[in-house]
């Protein structure tokens, strides 16, 4: 062929799919929105925008989940902890790699068909949690994704090229990212890390074309806003309210739910006398402007490290008699939440591990915190401990059993006060805390309905998880232990049907989708992604 | 010797000719006590003088240099049963190994006891018969190779005469950290097999097991009618009534000299 004729034919193609004939944009928001519509995908980080991890798909169910084989597995280039979930649309799976590394998947085989990793500064600062990542966005042709040196990354999905690169904020301050962004219509909306560093937190929103800021709203008010009175003195400049697991969306109410980290300094409230808003508390975002329409806050002056940055889960249910548009939140200081997503009010909250930091809570549900529960220098038992009763990975919710399935972690931890000064980059922490662990913790399936926290069933687990829950129309719940299991129980009365040892702790999220009609569910293990199918 | 193990020496004799402390840095060592007593005093005793973990008066055979004896406050020795506890400010971490470096350095109080003698007598007991030393030995328990650098003579002599009383805890990788080692369990199967022996390792579905001839099994939970973990017993016999008094001050002695720990 000769040289003109090879142009004129590649113009041909690259022309058709500029006019926009055969090749659309990938993933529009209106696929993420009905996310429900193609269950062979899993298009947004919780699988859809309610947060509930649950597939429609049902080939895989209690009758044969124990022929589950593997179908293929990817083994991370780049060594560190693996928390990703991975989303797959239009044949590609994609997931990023600890710690800051992108990369596409044929879903059929499992071969790379690009990686991305940035260039890290040696220096990089990452204090609070290991150096993890915890997956992508994809939205139009774009796929997103945070980094250790708090950039936030568009890439062009079929190659991996870089189309923006935006710093988010000051990594030489503490502020890093870890948790996947949310892909809203026109907005990219991404939480950063860093409150064991004495950030002041904030939740952003980026133009997913321009990598532009379009606002930032801050989780610790300054003077003369709201919510500044529950600071004393200065200690709101260093306040934390991290922003770092991913939130929920109701296109409806046109409303984004984020909840936010732990105040600074974590265990040595000296300096911050106050309830310290919106520290471990849940926001509800207009997307528009990044508006707070309203907030509530579980933990009011936590002393704890009580993130409230678990996943906000949205249904509508029947609570006490009426009926209601519901936010959840299986929160990390051990109760189990309900309030309206409309108004913010309160509807019920159920301890769901044991519990001694607080006498109940009043009628509002702001906890009777107990002051002998503090931290100290000799250190303070308490339960649950600092990694709480739930963390960053995902519960699910089943909406066709109307179950809550969260993986609790029963553990006490003592509590130790110690000395906090603040240095740029540097912790500021002011004590920290040790574990109560191995045969003296342990952990649990749970299942309750959603509705009220009535426990349903429990499946014991030798140890406390650090892996997230999905259930399936199947009837199934899969899940993952510390030790390396992952399993499947029957999400009527949590059975176990299946399990197998890959090898390697369990510490990501479980997600299902479809190859070519036949339904797979991937979970990563160690430093492999590992996915199961029907033979 | 090179440079660095030359600075590593001279610090250890700076940190003993430090004594009487000069009063600038008596606050920070009593800062540090503080912090030592919330954290370290469990395994290592209200004054360093050990317990579960090694006494701290001794020369520190880890801990050689300043640099060394921060890395290990920070981190812990996980491996080796050492947890990392917390994190510390930069001020808490130089008032914690002021504190370390405080501690007076003498002669290991390991009684009055002979440590050629006590060879002796734990080739007499059988102790052999379940703990390999240097390469020889039974299985059952515990290697004691380096057992003087990890315990004190204190918990040796409780190990000896009350082995339940002082049950190691998440030293090693497997079973992991903070599970407890040579856990005794007993098991029958669904067909009514018993199986009684130490736990090697478990996870929620499946558990490993040696027994007393050094069999190994494995089971999956669901296939057991039974699974009694024995948390503190121990099958270690004791030997309140089987060691005379002299005897064991020379084995306390002979274990606490083995891993170099002077
Ligand atoms: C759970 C028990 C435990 C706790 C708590 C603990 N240690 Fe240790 N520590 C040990 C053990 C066991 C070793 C011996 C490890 C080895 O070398 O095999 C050790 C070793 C050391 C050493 C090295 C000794 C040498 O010879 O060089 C130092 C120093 C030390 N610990 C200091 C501390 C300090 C300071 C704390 C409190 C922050 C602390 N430890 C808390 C168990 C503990
Ligand atoms: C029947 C086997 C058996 C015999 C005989 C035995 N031990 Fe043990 N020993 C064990 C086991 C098992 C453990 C593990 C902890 C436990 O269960 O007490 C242990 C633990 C120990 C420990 C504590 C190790 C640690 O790190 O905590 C010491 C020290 C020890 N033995 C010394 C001895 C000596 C000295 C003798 C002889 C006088 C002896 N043992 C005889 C089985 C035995």
């Amino acid at each position: 062929m000769r040289i003109e004729r090879l142009r004129a034919w590649i113009c041909a193609g690259v022309c058709l799919a500029l006019s926009g004939g055969a090749v659309m944009a990938q993933v529009p928001y209106r696929r993420i929105a009905g996310a429900e519509s193609d269950p062979s995908t899993w298009v947004t980080y919780s699988g859809n925008y309610q947060a509930q991890r649950f597939s429609l798909l049902d080939q895989i169910n209690r009758q044969n989940v124990a022929q589950l084989k593997p179908t293929w597995m990817y083994q991370m280039r780049h060594p560190g902890i693996v928390e990703t979930s991975p989303i797959v649309v239009d044949g590609v799976m994609y997931l990023t790699e600890p710690p800051s590394t992108a990369t596409a998947l044929d879903v059929r085989t499992g071969r790379p068909l690009w990686t991305y990793t940035p260039k890290i500064p040696s220096d990089v600062i990452v204090i609070g949690s290991p150096p993890v990542n915890r997956g992508v966005a994809v939205l139009d042709d774009l796929v997103f994704f945070g980094t250790v040196n708090c950039h936030l990354i568009a890439l062009d999905a079929k190659t991996g090229i870089v189309r923006w690169d935006t710093m988010v904020d000051d990594n030489k301050k503490g502020y890093y990212v870890t948790s996947a962004p949310l892909a809203i219509d026109g907005r990219i909306i991404i939480g950063i890390s860093g409150a064991e560093t004495g950030i002041r937190g904030f939740l952003d929103a980026y133009d997913p074309k321009t990598g532009k800021r379009l606002w930032r709203t801050y989780t610790v008010p300054a003077p003369g806003e709201p919510g500044r009175e529950t600071w004393g003195g200065d200690s709101w400049q260093h306040g934390g309210g991290s922003t770092w697991v991913t939130g929920s969306y109701d296109p409806d109410l046109h409303l984004l739910y984020w909840g936010t980290g732990n105040p600074g300094p974590d265990w040595n409230d000296d300096v911050r006398p106050g309830d310290n808003l919106y520290t471990c508390s849940l926001l509800a975002i207009d997307p528009a402007n990044g508006k707070i329409k309203w907030h509530f806050q579980f933990t009011p002056h936590d002393v704890h490290d009580w993130d409230a940055t678990e996943i906000p889960v949205l249904f509508d249910a029947e609570v006490q008699g009426r009926r209601r548009k519901v936010v959840s939140m299986a929160n990390r200081n051990g109760f189990y939440y309900l309030l309206d997503r409309a108004t913010g009010e309160f509807l019920t909250a159920v301890p769901y591990v044991k519990q001694n930091w607080t006498d109940g809570l009043d009628a509002k549900g702001r906890p009777f915190a107990r002051r002998d529960a503090d931290p100290k220098a000799e250190g303070t038992l308490v339960y649950p401990a600092i990694t709480g009763s739930a963390n960053w990975y995902s519960p699910s919710y089943s909406p066709k059993t109307r179950l809550f399935y969260h993986a609790a972690r029963q553990m006490a931890g003592i509590y130790f006060k110690g000395d906090a000064e603040y240095k740029d980059g540097t912790a500021y922490t002011g004590g920290g805390g040790d574990t109560k662990n191995g045969d003296e913790a342990s952990g649990a399936i749970l299942a309750w309905e959603a509705s009220s926290g009535k426990l349903r069933w429990e499946f014991k687990l030798l140890t406390p998880p650090w892996a997230g829950l999905l259930s399936t129309a199947g009837g199934l719940v899969f899940g993952g232990t510390e030790e390396g299991n992952f399993f499947a129980l029957d999400a009527e009365n949590g059975k176990p049907l299946w399990q197998l040892q890959l090898g390697g702790r369990v510490a990501a999220n479980p997600v299902s989708f479809a190859i070519d009609g036949k339904q797979q569910v991937a979970i990563a293990a160690g430093s492999s992604l590992f996915v199961f199918g029907l033979p | 010797m090179s440079i660095e193990r030359f600075a590593g020496a001279l610090l250890l004799l700076l940190g003993v000719a430090a004594h009487p402390l000069p009063a600038q840095n008596a606050a920070e060592v009593d800062k540090g006590r503080q912090l030592f007593l919330g954290m370290c005093s469990r395994c290592h005793g209200a004054e360093g003088g050990g317990g579960e973990g090694p006494s701290l008066n001794r020369s520190l055979t880890r801990a050689t240099d300043d640099q060394a004896l921060r890395t290990i406050i920070q981190e812990g020795i996980p491996d080796r049963g050492m947890p990392r506890t917390r994190r510390l400010s930069n001020g808490e971490l130089s008032a914690m190994a002021a504190y370390v470096r405080s501690l007076g350095r003498h002669a290991e109080v390991a009684g009055q006891g002979n440590a050629e003698k006590g060879k002796a007598v734990y080739q007499r007991l059988g102790c052999a018969s379940c703990h390999v030393i240097a390469g020889q030995g039974g299985i059952l328990g515990p290697e004691l190779t380096n057992i003087g650098v990890r315990r004190a003579p204190g918990y040796l002599r409780q190990a000896i005469l009350d082995p339940a009383a002082v049950l190691p805890r998440g030293g090693t990788d497997v079973p992991g950290r903070g599970f407890n080692e040579y856990l005794p369990v007993r098991i029958v199967t669904r067909e009514g097999r018993e199986v009684n022996g130490l736990r090697v390792n478990e996870d929620s579905f499946s558990i490993q097991v040696r027994d007393a001839g050094s069999q190994l099994y494995s089971f999956q939970k669901a296939d057991l009618q039974k699974l009694d973990k024995e948390f503190g017993k121990s099958l270690m016999p004791d030997y309140k009534t089987r060691a005379a008094d002299a005897d064991l001050d020379d084995l306390v002695a002979y274990l606490a000299s083995l891993g170099g720990a002077k």
